[in-house]
């Protein structure tokens, strides 16, 4: 659900992002072409040609057509330079691609413009060159603004770029430290502890032998939990283990409340999974189980290898709110699914649905390492 | 002092009794589990002091102490690791311990108990009027306060909820005005209005007001309008 509410929140900023280029990319286009078009106008007007052979509006309205075929002209090399994907590649590859295309588009931007003055239209050519060498010039002059166009718009993109990559940079940086941050939450709960030594200095005068053992449950649990972390996974039998000690201290602290039963199939315990992965099940099953229910329940863990992947199930007893579970879990079961999807793939899943009434499960499973 | 123990977990509870056997001035008289049989065993041993975890299966030590008719008994707070209930009792210097429990700590809450009430032959019967020196408890969002009735300034009816005028806070009380009303000694509190109940002993001032109504204003500075009907009740009431 957050995942892919994050991938539209993304897309939703691109899109406004591509809309805002767009915006910018009209503004300068009208800008330049508008401010050359009137410096031209203006020329035209302030050094009059010693022998002017037409009208001033005349003048003017090929100006005017001069102006939009080489707005057209650029408007249509964009789409073009996206496709080729040009604003990605070097100075070395791009240099020559530029003076490429200018000269492509200043070819066309020439023909088009004398083919409709001297050809459609039927202007005499100007005695003073010959046509060959007039559209030789104008081939060389006109490349010149086209070339202008493609820096600008290659200097917008180098820009553009950079600050991106920043923007990247950033983005990482956050995402790393959220993980640092998710790898401590990830450890066992500071509530769990505390309590838990509290009901361990209580069986000390009331139950000794026990209260030795569960020192040495604690030590094996806040061991692994520190350690583990290192690990990208552990075999199934050592994740278990650890389990184990940690509801046997759970039962310390919810005695008859707190009722287990475990169906875990022996080729299964060879099987790597993520550290912390069936404890973190485990913690939510007694969070939300066991600990608001004044009666308690039961925690059932079953692991199967099937059809080349093994599936973990932790049932408790409870209902799942209709809005998803509470912040907490969410954030628990959502890192939990996430480190499994890195390691493991696409293919490996954790979902918590109901069971039966008043049974929800948690079931995760983990491609076998060949498989994946 | 009789001190009820309420802790959902058995050695939980009976670490506390160990920890409280050394203290004669302190006797368990019960223990219990959860609210249900907190408000059970409050009904038949009436104690002075609850030992009240915050996280308890079903209702919250603070969601049980919130729904108790004033005047609560002294309590202090047992947690293990409860960030926000820690923040809310520190801002307001409510009593808690964090387990496991640090006998220093817990001698420290015990010392602070005022110890009038052992002085009280017995206690009235239920609804009575609250004195001066009882406490009511108020929670509002993460802050909670146990409130000396004889600091309430000004209480203000808020439909369902009354707003309680104290210190530098005005939280709202799940009762309704009318209810406080029928707690509260008349010797103290006086109906200003349909929506005000003010503590005459916090008037700062009074001045005559429209059609021969009386405008008080209390220490802190609340302005209360009085009635007519209200004022010549005030009067009458001031006048020797």
């Amino acid at each position: 659900m957050q995942v892919s509410a994050d991938i539209s929140l993304q897309h939703g900023d691109a899109s406004q992002r591509e809309r805002a280029k767009d915006r910018l990319y009209v503004l300068f286009q009208a800008a330049g072409w508008g401010t050359s078009l009137g410096f031209a106008i203006w020329m035209t007007i302030a050094f009059p040609e010693h022998e002017a052979s037409r009208p001033l509006s005349t003048q003017i309205a090929y100006l005017v057509l001069w102006a939009g075929i080489g707005f057209l002209l650029s408007h249509f090399l964009r789409p073009l330079m996206a496709r080729w994907r040009w604003e990605q590649l070097g100075w070395r590859a791009l240099v020559p691609r530029i003076v490429a295309a200018s000269l492509a588009a200043s070819a066309v931007w020439c023909v088009l413009l004398y083919g409709f003055i001297q050809g459609l239209i039927g202007e005499p050519w100007p005695r003073t060159h010959s046509p060959l060498m007039l559209l030789v010039v104008c081939w060389f002059n006109y490349a010149f603004p086209i070339g202008a166009w493609l820096c600008l718009y290659f200097f917008y993109h180098l820009f553009d770029r950079l600050n991106r990559s920043e923007i990247e940079r950033f983005q990482l940086m956050t995402s790393v430290k959220e993980a640092e941050l998710r790898a401590l939450k990830s450890q066992v709960n500071p509530h769990f502890i505390f309590n838990s030594l509290n009901s361990l200095r209580a069986l000390i005068d009331e139950d000794p032998a026990r209260a030795r053992k569960s020192v040495t449950q604690l030590a094996n649990l806040l061991r692994y939990s520190l350690q583990s972390g290192q690990l990208e996974t552990v075999p199934f039998e050592d994740e278990l283990g650890v389990v184990n000690d940690y509801l046997a201290l759970e039962q310390v602290r919810h005695e008859e409340r707190l009722r287990l039963r475990l169906d875990v199939a022996p080729e299964a315990l060879r099987l790597p999974i993520p550290p912390m992965l069936l404890q973190t099940l485990v913690e939510n099953a007694v969070k939300y189980g066991i600990s608001p229910r004044s009666e308690g329940g039961e925690i059932a863990i079953v692991a199967r290898n099937e059809g080349g992947a093994l599936r973990i199930q932790v049932y408790n007893p409870g209902e799942i709110p209709a809005d998803g579970r509470g912040s907490s879990t969410g954030m628990g079961l959502r890192n939990a699914a996430e480190r499994l999807r890195l390691i493991f793939g696409e293919t490996a899943t954790l979902r918590i649905r109901a069971d039966r009434p008043s049974v929800v499960v948690a079931e995760a499973v983990i491609p076998l390492p060949h498989h994946s | 002092m009789k001190a009820l123990l309420v802790d959902d977990e058995r050695l939980a509870r009976n670490e506390l009794r160990r920890l409280l056997s050394d203290f004669p001035q302190v006797e368990v008289v019960g223990e219990a589990a959860n609210a249900k049989q907190a408000r059970e065993q409050m009904a038949s041993l009436k104690p002075d002091l609850l030992l009240l975890d915050v996280q308890m299966p079903g209702e919250t030590g603070i969601d049980f102490l919130e729904s108790l008719e004033p005047p609560v008994p002294n309590v202090i707070f047992t947690t293990a690791y409860d960030e926000f209930a820690v923040k809310a009792f520190e801002l307001n210097a409510l009593d808690y311990l964090l387990k496991p429990v640090d006998p220093a700590r817990l001698a420290a809450a015990i010392e602070r108990i005022p110890c009038a009430r052992e002085k009280e032959p017995a206690r009235h019967p239920r609804p009575a009027v609250l004195e001066s020196s009882d406490k009511v408890f108020v929670r509002e969002g993460e802050r909670c306060w146990f409130v000396e009735v004889g600091q309430i300034r000004l209480l203000e009816s808020e439909g369902n909820y009354t707003r309680v005028h104290f210190g530098d806070a005005q939280p709202q009380l799940f009762r309704s005005l009318n209810a406080m009303e029928e707690r509260l000694d008349p010797k103290f509190f006086f109906r200003a209005n349909r929506r005000q109940i003010i503590n005459l002993a916090w008037i700062a001032g009074i001045e005559p007001w429209f059609s021969s109504g009386l405008l008080v204003q209390l220490k802190g500075g609340a302005k209360v309008e009085l009635s007519r009907r209200q004022a010549q009740e005030f009067r009458d009431r001031m006048s020797l």
